[in-house]
């Protein structure tokens, strides 16, 4: 993900990678400004997106929250919003177009 | 968005189609697109009329140009004297376009400018008759004939789509329950922060539904919103 985000050369990215929800959500408590959320849909110890995303949000982070994931057209994943992610995104498809488009659409119009 | 019948759903069109969500569904669809068919980028432009200044940077609606290209094109050129802006006014066969063709030259060689080979425009309309094109841009040589032919059909049906789902007025349809909420959040005063926080989901999505609200009532602003709101006994 690092070598990813170096080869965005249109926005200075500072990535901060946190393993477990546990350390995201410390992360957040500790009051860090955090532009957007990459979250991995499965995390340490069986979570999905549909309870850490919601714990995020319960932090209060009203920032945007993307769910990467390789199953993405699974049924489960329809219901994103309803869970209050943003959008998601196959890894096989984050590339440095897609994280442009992405912080065009979520950060840099706000 | 099931509303289409099996006659419409042809190929496998309707497997990522039908369950994209948000212009970020969008956006994948048609980058996996234009990747798969050997281009690098794609656009999606709104046509308007044909003597109206315009800039490309407004009329991408959705694109995965590199940031800054159209804006950088629009400082020093003017997208209305390009010759393909003028085609697609003029016809609405699908066409290639190449850097080196001959006669794009005198400043009207848009693909040049921007820096790119080959150029496939596909013009598409929505349902009510609105006029866009999607755009492929890449560094290919050329694309074959059944390529070509693929690409148009995909165009086709991934526009529809996103015109239905992002880009059609909602005029007049009715509000969804998570859009009700929101409206009745307003009418207290909430601030769309105070929103998210209130209803877990990020600011982004509370400005995204407000805007919907905005264009399903039929008005500008949020005070009007919440006075027909009330006039329309949406909200008490």
């Amino acid at each position: 993900m690092r070598a990813l985000m170096k080869k965005v050369t249109s926005a200075r990215i500072e990535l901060h990678y946190r393993e477990t929800i546990d350390d995201a959500l410390e992360f957040i408590r500790a009051g860090n400004a955090v532009n957007m959320v990459l979250m991995d849909n499965r995390l340490q110890p069986q979570a999905d997106f549909r309870e850490t995303v919601p714990a995020m949000r319960q932090q209060g982070f009203i920032g945007p929250i993307g769910v990467i994931s390789s199953s993405v057209a699974d049924p489960y994943f329809q219901k994103f919003e309803e869970y209050g992610a943003d959008f998601r995104i196959d890894k096989s498809e984050l590339d440095p177009t897609a994280i442009e488009f992405i912080l065009r659409e979520y950060v840099t119009k706000e | 968005m099931a509303t289409l019948l099996k006659n419409h759903r042809r190929y496998d069109i309707g497997n990522d189609l039908e369950k994209a969500l948000n212009r970020v569904d969008f956006f994948r669809i048609f980058h996996t697109m234009s990747l798969r068919f050997g281009f690098d980028h794609f656009g999606i432009l709104q046509l308007g009329n044909e003597n109206d200044a315009c800039m490309l940077s407004n009329r991408l609606t959705l694109h995965d140009l590199p940031s800054g290209l159209a804006e950088e094109y629009d400082k020093r050129h003017r997208f209305g004297d390009s010759l393909v802006y003028k085609s697609l006014h003029a016809s609405s066969i699908s066409s290639v376009w190449k850097a080196d063709d001959p006669h794009l030259g005198n400043g009207s060689n848009l693909l040049a400018q921007l820096g790119f080979d080959l150029l496939l425009c596909v013009p598409v309309s929505g349902i009510n008759g609105a006029r866009y094109a999607v755009l492929f841009l890449g560094d290919s040589d050329d694309i074959e004939r059944q390529e070509h032919f693929e690409l148009c059909y995909d165009a086709i049906a991934a526009f529809d789509y996103f015109y239905r789902l992002v880009l059609s007025n909602k005029a007049g349809l009715g509000l969804t329950p998570r859009e009700t909420e929101i409206l009745r959040w307003i009418s207290h005063g909430k601030t769309a922060s105070e929103i998210a926080l209130i209803v877990s989901v990020s600011e982004h999505t509370i400005n995204s539904h407000t805007a919907t609200i905005l264009k399903k009532l039929d008005v500008v602003n949020r005070t009007q919103m919440v006075a027909k709101a009330i006039r329309e006994q949406i909200i008490q």
